[in-house]
């Protein structure tokens, strides 16, 4: 299928046709860099991406590797196991922040060019949110969107086996959780309740 | 092609340079640059090194060094800086900072970046020289988790032929100090109980003493010998006592809070030979703010402790702030000094600038109160110490949870609350100075307010490798800072030079100056005597470490890290907006006439 340049209005069918286009290119990418990585090619789990972004733009500086965020010395950040904001909510609280809070807007232009819960700067005032040390690109912010979805939201505690997808095999960030799992374990073999 | 050739070349020089080291080690046990602790002992008897991280073991951070005096300070510039590494993050943090204090020996410095790299450098000739940089690898993400307040390391410690020096993961390295090579190392702290180690060890005859820290992740605090010569812990001292032991009682609740109470010591202590005491200071109990789970005084946290040296017993203890509300603690180094007192007699004091705002002047012999004063600007918590015991004069012994000046503590009654000092102090890590010819004693200020917010916490909310504070604070009111003397002899404040920004670095004193820094870049030189701003510098970098002094070559120099790292710019960079646009830095200035 080829792409035709756009010369008119893009109806409905053409804007999924630019979509699957997309998400071929994006398929052919993934492919290309799971090829290079041998076994990843397995277990290539499409929110690896946005995986890649929650620790790039250092979400887990305040949220932790398991969203969990709480207590802190600097205040809390809220718990993205918890929360119950949907997937275009999380969008757009990355991208322009929580006003009065903490958690910086990572949209560039955000409350300038772009409008934020329809304020600008101005309107927002003195509760403007801090800049994030990095921008990100709209597909970026979706594709952690759906990472925060897919793997943290309405989870449970964190255990071993979501530290390791994380961290990869062996990272000594995880032993507490082996040693959790394996209590649990035998607690639950010596017939006692969990 | 070539380098690779090179490179074969030198791995084979090392190696054999290794060889020849041990071989030296053993054959010439008393060589001139060894390390001993006579050396250690009379280290004021080598003005022109810094071989100890507090530059004597009573921590005045006073060199007698003259050749740069208030007469010609105002010509001081740099004579040749050095850019090191470290400054990548890891786990929570960004970033790392040098917060380090560089020990001299015979021109040869060594510093540490944030994640624990160890710097050689030679500093003769007029310029700096790495002659090695020895990379223990710590683990970024399983300590970085834990580190509450950054990427720290404040320095090495030198004995024998080695250098001595902590990583964040809890490792005690002894590294070779001609080759670079890690000669052994050991682990003493354990992130995965929230356990991380920032300060520098302390040398004390053959055994290196090892803080921790962790107050705000549930910790046990202790202080840790390890014996250099057979590598094995010679004691632990617990600085939260077990079911058994004399200051139990002092945890009042039914939840086991001492298992998680906190008491921290990441700060360098001091020792006195003449009683064979260290003298440590120990933080916070945990969870932070809120109180009421740990009913009681709370013993150690926010304490002085006078440790027997040789097993660590706990000889005597002055606890400033009973059953903290505020995240006051007491980790503060104590500086050991000799006063006049009444009747010809002569006063052994251990001096202590409290995170709560006042500074403590105590007997160091037995622990008993002697003096206490305010040091910052404003104090709300409490109205005053009282004169005969120095406890707050609000606190009351029969009671289990202390609410001092109720109005603004913070407690599950009272969850939303401005303190002040806020609770990064008073005064913070960075070391004070002492000037034993002038008496003056001068503290690096955090002139704060700051909220808090309490959150009441239960056991269930007790978790590995999470924070356990009870609450948080927030940063509605700027912060200020000051250099503050104080006259030892009469317990009065002598001048205060009031600064834009905290001070995060430190103090060092010479015979008629005062060094310091300031977060936004600049390096200073104050006269001694009035405080007033003689010299300085902007670095262009945040300073975030205490300047030493040194001699080589016969000529005098002085040295600081620069580097903004830390709790400041993650948690109360808020109080201090200019300080956000520092970048940061990992660079060593050194400056000269």
């Amino acid at each position: 299928m080829s792409f035709r340049p756009l010369l008119f209005a893009r109806t409905d069918r053409q804007e999924k046709m630019i979509g699957l286009n997309r998400a071929a290119a994006a398929f052919v990418m993934v492919a290309a860099a799971a090829m290079t990585t041998g076994a990843a090619a397995q277990s290539a789990d499409p929110t690896d991406a946005g995986k890649a972004i929650f620790k790039r733009a250092n979400c887990v500086g305040c949220h932790k590797w398991h969203g969990n965020g709480g207590g802190g010395y600097g205040g809390d950040a809220l718990s993205l196991r918890k929360t119950e904001l949907t997937r275009e909510q999380i969008i757009e609280t990355v991208g322009c922040g929580r006003p009065g809070t903490g958690m910086p807007f990572f949209t560039r232009g955000a409350y300038d060019t772009v409008k934020c819960y329809e304020m600008t700067r101005q309107d927002v005032g003195g509760r403007m949110p801090p800049e994030a040390n990095t921008f990100l690109r709209p597909k970026d912010i979706e594709a952690v969107a759906d990472y925060v979805i897919s793997h943290i939201k309405g989870k449970g505690e964190p255990n071993y086996g979501e530290c390791i997808a994380f961290f990869g095999e062996g990272s000594r960030v995880c032993d507490v959780y082996k040693a959790q799992q394996s209590t649990d374990t035998n607690t639950a073999t010596s017939g006692q309740s969990k | 092609m070539k380098d690779f050739t090179r490179h074969r070349l030198s791995l084979r020089a090392a190696l054999l340079a290794t060889v020849a080291a041990v071989a030296t080690i053993a054959a010439l046990p008393g060589k001139a640059d060894e390390v001993t602790p006579e050396r250690l002992l009379n280290a004021d008897k080598e003005p022109g090194n810094w071989l100890l991280h507090h530059k004597d073991f009573s921590a005045t951070r006073f060199s007698n060094l003259s050749e740069i005096n208030k007469g010609n300070v105002k010509d001081l510039k740099v004579a040749w800086t050095m850019q090191l590494g470290g400054v990548e993050g890891g786990g929570i943090w960004t970033h790392g900072g040098l917060e380090g204090t560089p020990i001299v020996e015979n021109g040869m410095m060594y510093v540490t970046d944030g994640w624990g790299s160890v710097y050689k450098i030679d500093t003769h000739g007029g310029k700096g020289t790495l002659l090695w940089k020895m990379d223990p690898k710590t683990d970024h993400d399983w300590a970085g988790a834990v580190a509450c307040c950054g990427v720290d390391n404040r320095g090495v410690a030198l004995w024998g032929n080695l250098v001595i020096s902590h990583t964040l993961d809890g490792r005690l390295i002894a590294t070779d100090k001609e080759t670079g090579q890690v000669a052994w190392q050991r682990q003493v702290a354990d992130p995965d109980k929230g356990e991380v180690v920032t300060g520098a060890p302390l040398i004390v005859k053959n055994m290196a003493i090892t803080g921790v820290a962790g107050a705000e992740y549930g910790i046990r605090g202790w202080i840790a010998a390890t014996d250099l010569t057979t590598q094995k812990e010679v004691w632990r001292t617990y600085t939260i006592p077990g079911k058994d032991q004399p200051g139990h009682e002092t945890w009042k609740d039914d939840q086991n809070a001492a298992a998680s109470g906190g008491g921290s010591t990441w700060v360098t202590g001091s020792y006195d030979p003449a009683s064979n005491t260290i003298v440590w200071g120990v933080g916070n109990p945990g969870p932070d703010w809120d109180n009421e789970y740990r009913p009681g005084d709370n013993l150690y946290t926010d304490s002085s402790l006078g440790l027997d040296a040789d097993t660590g017993k706990i000889k005597w203890h002055y606890q400033h702030t009973p059953n903290d509300p505020y995240d006051y603690d007491s980790v503060a180094e104590n500086v050991l000094v000799d006063v006049p007192g009444p009747n010809g007699s002569t006063e052994k004091l251990a001096l202590e600038a409290d995170r709560n705002g006042f500074a403590y002047a105590v007997d160091r012999t037995n622990g008993k109160f002697v003096w206490g004063l305010p040091f910052v600007k404003k104090v709300t918590w409490t109205k005053g110490l009282d004169p005969e015991t120095g406890k707050p004069a609000e606190y009351d012994p029969s009671k289990q949870v202390q609410l001092y000046n109720a109005a603004v503590t913070p407690s599950r009654q009272n969850k939303v609350t401005d303190i002040c000092p806020g609770n990064m102090g008073g005064k913070n890590w960075p070391p004070t100075a002492y000037n034993p010819e002038l008496k003056l004693w001068y503290i690096p200020v955090i002139e704060s307010c700051n909220r808090i917010t309490v959150e009441e916490e239960t056991p269930a909310k007790l978790k590995k490798r999470e924070f356990w504070t009870g609450g948080g604070p927030s940063q509605p009111v700027r912060i200020t800072g000051s250099v503050t003397a104080i006259d030892v002899t009469s317990g009065k404040i002598a001048g205060k030079f009031e600064t834009p920004f905290p001070n995060l670095g430190g103090i060092l004193a010479t015979p008629d100056l005062v060094f310091s820094g300031q977060p936004s870049g600049e390096v200073m030189a104050l006269d001694g005597k009035t405080l007033a701003k003689l010299w300085e510098f902007n670095t262009g970098g945040g300073v975030n470490a205490p300047p030493i002094t040194f001699s080589v070559d016969g000529k005098q120099y002085v040295a600081i890290l620069v580097g903004l790292g830390g709790a400041w710019d993650k948690w109360f960079i808020d109080a201090t907006p200019e300080l956000k646009k520092m970048q940061p830095g990992s660079m060593l200035y050194v400056f000269s006439l």
